[in-house]
């Protein structure tokens, strides 16, 4: 209805929408290389298991996924793959970048061949250092995305602004609305 | 030839099935439940390598030896006081920047191996994900606050010289 996009939604039912967001996201599983093996620990094992916080690892395809791990070294075949199944995903989507290979090119910075990093081809929300990550520091990744999606401010995200917390929106809103302070005069009086 | 029955077997494969969810009810399920138990990783896990500063003399082996190249090391000379009284103050290199770029670091572990001053530990943290990946570069402050989650060193073996 247009209520979220245009900022007027009631601040507890964002917060129950945030909720609700953070809880249920849909993981697309974008195992390349190395670390899909930790990842699949983390998104398969009975051990370190996600789907207890919430995180379904099994979308049919990308337009029904919330949320992409990208796991493993991104070389310049791929990447114009994983550029077009990043657009296939439907708003609001996050990106988390795991592994050194999809943080910054890792190992293999000075190949050829390689992608320096997932984020020169999608806007990435959390990077997981490791090589590979245990699958506990994917989680707590995953947990980190989910306390920000239950602050952010979804407006501030439609339209396509910078990750902004409800708090940051409230205080700009608050002082945006008072009037500004009166400059002080030093030396008394108006300039002749 | 008739085929061996079919209904025995659906029988043992159910008791399998019961037995292992009566154990799993009794004994509890193998989940490490994350965010609230965390199991501890080995000691000699690699999670993220720390800096003891007062051992570092930037003299750059870490650095230069890195597959990555993802220490950053600044330093420059500069003259100490003299250790008795009476003598010349000595020269030293003063370590001004020692950083380590996580998103960079494949974890090989050359660069504690080759530290001749033994300035560079392992440690098991794991838990340092960033929102922004130039908050991963981690500087000289926080490289040494990762030191106190380093583990005792193992104990010498018997017979072992001790300095």
């Amino acid at each position: 209805m247009g209520l979220v996009d245009r900022g007027r939604m009631p601040a507890p039912l964002t917060k129950l929408f945030n909720m609700g967001r953070s809880y249920s996201m849909w993981v697309y599983q974008w195992g390349l290389a190395c670390c899909a093996i930790e990842m699949g620990a983390a998104f398969g094992s009975p051990r370190y298991d996600v789907m207890r916080l919430g995180v379904i690892p099994l979308p049919a395809s990308p337009r029904q996924a919330d949320l992409v791990v990208v796991s493993g070294t991104v070389t310049d075949k791929m990447a114009p793959a994983v550029k077009r199944l990043y657009e296939q995903m439907p708003e609001p989507k996050y990106v988390i970048s795991m592994g050194s290979c999809a943080n910054c090119g890792g190992p293999y910075w000075d190949s050829y061949s390689v992608t320096k990093g997932v984020d020169q081809i999608i806007p990435v929300d959390v990077y997981v250092p490791g090589c590979p990550p245990r699958p506990e520091a994917l989680l707590e990744g995953i947990v980190l995305l989910q306390q920000r999606i239950k602050n952010e401010d979804m407006a501030a995200k439609w339209r396509n602004e910078e990750f902004t917390t409800l708090q940051k929106t409230a205080a700009l809103e608050k002082a945006k609305s008072q009037p500004a302070p009166e400059p002080i005069v030093v030396g008394g009086g108006p300039i002749e | 030839m008739p085929s061996k029955p079919k209904v025995p077997g659906l029988i043992k494969g159910l008791g399998v099935t019961m037995s292992t969810m009566f154990r799993t009810l009794k004994d509890g399920a193998n989940t490490v439940q994350y965010p609230h138990e965390k199991e501890t990783p080995p000691t000699r896990a690699r999670g993220v390598i720390a800096l003891h500063e007062d051992n570092c003399t930037a003299c750059m082996l870490c650095s230069r030896s890195c597959p990555d190249w993802c220490i950053y090391i600044e330093g420059h000379k500069q003259l100490a006081p003299p250790r008795r009284a009476g003598g010349k103050p000595r020269q030293v290199n003063h370590l001004d920047r020692f950083d380590i770029d996580y998103a960079l670091c494949m974890y090989c572990g050359i660069c504690v191996d080759v530290c001749p001053f033994d300035a560079l530990f392992w440690s098991p943290e794991y838990e340092y994900s960033e929102p922004r990946i130039a908050d991963l570069l981690h500087d000289k402050t926080k490289l040494g606050e990762w030191m106190e989650t380093v583990p005792e060193a193992p104990e010498l073996e018997v017979g072992a010289q001790k300095k």
